[in-house]
């Protein structure tokens, strides 16, 4: 039997790779890939969730609308990587430190 | 101004003033002449004194025995004092006048020759202010002006005798006269201020004229009473003592007198201005100003010291050999007998003396000057190293100089007072006088007509030394320089003028038409107070007589000595000699103990404030330096150390901070989750 448990403990898993991916990787995609990582172990939480909602299905429909802002927000940060690049010649996030001062 | 002033008064106040003012006048123009025109200055300054001459004449017929003619003008007012200005034209200042401006008539004319060319509008500027300085002091009203004209005639003599102010012992001279005539100034300013502090009032005329403020005054019970106020007597004896001082400096008496013999380094026309009219017979000026104020006993320091300084100075122009040196000491000599004369009561005598030995004088220095002059030239012709004045190198001029040698012969003897000359008429006065005086007095006063009468004496023997050595035997130089023809004369017509016009006016009849009776002199009784009868006595008789013979006798030994060339002389060794010869030591004196102290005093004071007035600011500039080292220490380590620490924390601290700024997102991120984990630690653990 598969319990709400189950689902959370491989959110949280899947969470805890995005983070590490997110904070450890030195390119830019690698990056954005651990986001995503991260931003599904959210949509899977909201499904999983949705079992207990009062009204059926509003969960995996509120999913579909991530998703797809979700592939919004990654287009617009692949442009930015691109751009990254263009700048700097690089897109290790480590060597792009113009963020200070 | 004072109402209805008849028109007369008015002109006559207004000529003399003239006469004042004239010779301002030209000593301004000689001032602002250009260059190049250095003989006119001469004449301009002649003639400025000529008319001054001329005016003084009538301002005396009209005044002379007219009484006085006072003529004020308020001057400034400070609180309730008024001072007023003014002329005071009396018989005393109009025979001043007079006399001042007659003698230094042929000064003057005498002067456009004797002056270089090239130096003569200097000369004349300060001969004329040194004139018009003279001449106001006689006419002015009150004491300051008298005091303030007092004070310029000794800064003209100043110049005068520094003429020559390249020569180092002119410039000495000139220091010496102006430093001792500033210790009358002083005398005579504290007298003023004396008289002002009792009387209130600077009027001459009220002060000393008929029933004025000195006469009322009294002394009682030791305090000095007057009707404007009283303060004790010792003031008054003060105010006599100033007065004293301030006529021993002008007048050279001891002990005040060494400055005039070294005037005479002034060029001899200055020489016969000052000795004879003007800078010496201001101090006996004074004293017949202010005659009213002195007692009994002032009279007889007076006399006293009068009669000590004729002595004195006649015993050292016995052995002097500069020819103007001896006249200098006669000078002394005889303003000793004016001084007293003046102590002795004979006040118309002293002033008619004043009046004879200004002309005989003023004659005298000026043969002088001509014989000096033409030894001069000699000098610069063969280029001798010889003193021009010495008359040792002199002898046998009569010859050659035949006016100047009457000249002289008449000066020297209206100087010794042998009858026929001015000089018998007011010195056998004052002679007798002083016997007159003496008579029914304690046997000390006696001492006072005795040492005049041995004065006499002295006079005839200096005066036939003087004649005998310049004027007969040898003359020197020819032998000095044996193949050479000298020239020697008379001089010009500017010299001869003078010297006849004051030969003249040193016999008898321009004073009285008896030459033997003093008392017919209308000099003498213009001054001669109303109510004194002439006293028959003895001595009008006798003491004429016997200082003639004794004049004679003494000028023929002189010509055993020093013609015939027997020893009855004094050796140059003895004591006597030397004391004559050095001046009595007085000079010696006056710079081993006076001037040397002085100097020694100021030395102290110098150390003294170099040492330890200055030490005490070095010490104290020391303390502060080291203070303020001290405090900018503190400044610099304390205080500023402190500041240093707080902005080294600060800097540290931001340092720290802004190490977290490194610029990667992973690294701001990593913080975060740790920031998050670390509030949900904290949360689980609380």
């Amino acid at each position: 039997m598969i319990t709400l448990t189950h689902y959370l403990l491989v959110s949280a898993g899947l969470f805890s790779i995005g983070i590490y991916i997110v904070l450890s990787k030195q390119n830019a995609i690698q990056v954005l890939i651990g986001v995503e990582m991260m931003l599904n172990a959210a949509i899977l939480n909201l499904v999983a969730f949705g079992k207990f909602d009062k009204i059926n299905n509003a969960g995996q429909t509120f999913a579909l609308f991530a998703i797809v802002l979700a592939a919004a927000s990654t287009a617009v940060a692949l442009a930015i990587v691109l751009n990254v690049y263009r700048r700097h010649q690089t897109i290790d996030p480590g060597k792009i430190n113009q963020l200070k001062d | 101004m004072i109402a209805a002033i008849p028109h007369i008064d008015l002109q006559t106040v207004s000529y003399a003033l003239a006469a004042v003012g004239l010779p301002l006048l030209a000593s301004i123009i000689t001032l602002l002449l250009p260059g190049k025109t250095e003989k006119l200055s001469g004449w301009i300054s002649t003639g400025a004194i000529l008319s001054s001459a001329v005016l003084a004449a009538i301002v005396f017929g009209r005044v002379w025995n007219h009484g006085a003619w006072h003529l004020q003008q308020l001057w400034f007012t400070i609180g309730n004092t008024n001072i007023h200005a003014g002329v005071l034209l009396n018989n005393l200042s109009v025979f001043m006048l007079l006399l001042v401006t007659v003698i230094a008539l042929p000064v003057h004319i005498y002067s456009t020759a004797y002056i270089k060319p090239e130096e003569q509008k200097r000369y004349f500027t300060y001969l004329s202010f040194f004139c018009f300085s003279m001449l106001a002091l006689v006419v002015v009203d009150s004491t300051i002006l008298l005091y303030a004209f007092w004070e310029l005639v000794g800064f003209s003599s100043y110049l005068l005798i520094g003429f020559w102010f390249t020569r180092d012992s002119a410039v000495q001279a000139n220091k010496k006269a102006f430093i001792m005539n500033r210790i009358g100034d002083i005398g005579l300013l504290s007298a003023v201020i004396i008289l002002f502090a009792q009387y209130h009032t600077f009027d001459l005329v009220q002060l000393f004229g008929p029933n004025g403020l000195v006469f009322k005054s009294t002394i009682q019970n030791g305090i000095w009473m007057s009707s404007t106020g009283q303060m004790p007597q010792v003031w008054q004896y003060v105010a006599f003592a100033g007065i004293f001082l301030a006529v021993a400096a002008k007048s050279a008496q001891f002990p005040l007198h060494t400055w005039l013999p070294d005037a005479m380094e002034g060029p001899t026309s200055v020489s016969a201005l000052i000795h004879a009219a003007t800078m010496v017979a201001a101090g006996v000026f004074l004293l017949g100003r202010v005659y009213p104020m002195f007692n009994e006993a002032e009279l007889n320091v007076l006399a006293m010291v009068g009669c000590f300084t004729a002595f004195l100075a006649a015993t050292i122009a016995l052995t002097q050999n500069d020819l103007k040196r001896i006249l200098a000491y006669s000078t002394i000599s005889q303003l000793g007998y004016m001084i007293m004369a003046m102590g002795i009561n004979a006040y118309a005598s002293s002033l008619f003396h004043l009046a004879t030995h200004a002309f005989f004088k003023c004659l005298l220095f000026l043969c002088a000057g001509v014989i000096i002059h033409e030894i001069h030239h000699i000098k610069e012709e063969h280029q001798l190293d010889v003193d021009a004045q010495d008359i040792n190198l002199m002898g046998g001029l009569r010859k050659k100089m035949p006016l100047t040698f009457i000249a002289t012969l008449i000066g020297c003897l209206a100087l010794v007072g042998l009858p026929f000359t001015s000089g018998y008429l007011s010195k056998d006065g004052i002679l007798i006088q002083a016997f007159e005086w003496a008579e029914g007095k304690s046997i000390w006063f006696k001492i006072i007509p005795i040492s005049i009468f041995i004065t006499s004496g002295i006079t005839a023997f200096y005066v036939a030394r003087l004649i005998l050595k310049v004027f007969f035997g040898e003359f020197k130089l020819t032998a000095m320089l044996p193949n050479v023809h000298l020239h020697i004369g008379d001089g010009s017509w500017n010299f001869r003028i003078p010297l006849i016009l004051l030969s003249l006016c040193s016999l008898f009849p321009l004073f009285s038409f008896n030459p033997f009776s003093y008392e017919h002199a209308w000099l003498f009784e213009g001054f001669k107070p109303g109510n004194v009868f002439s006293v028959e006595s003895v001595y009008h008789l006798a003491i004429p007589i016997s200082v003639s013979i004794l004049s004679l006798v003494i000028a023929w030994w002189a010509f055993a000595v020093y013609i015939k060339q027997r020893r009855l002389v004094l050796s140059p060794n003895s004591f006597l000699f030397k004391l004559s010869f050095n001046h009595w030591y007085i000079d010696a004196f006056y710079k081993q103990i006076v001037v040397r102290g002085i100097l020694l005093l100021s030395q102290a004071l110098y150390w003294f404030d170099r040492t330890l007035i200055d030490g005490l600011i070095n010490v104290l500039q020391q303390v502060t330096l080291f203070l303020s080292s001290l405090a900018a220490w503190t400044d610099r380590y304390l205080v500023d150390g402190f500041l240093h620490l707080v902005t080294l924390f600060v800097k540290g601290i931001g340092a720290f901070f802004r190490g977290f700024h490194s610029g990667r997102v992973q690294y701001y991120l990593f913080s975060m989750l740790a920031a998050v984990l670390a509030v949900f630690i904290i949360k689980l653990l609380i």
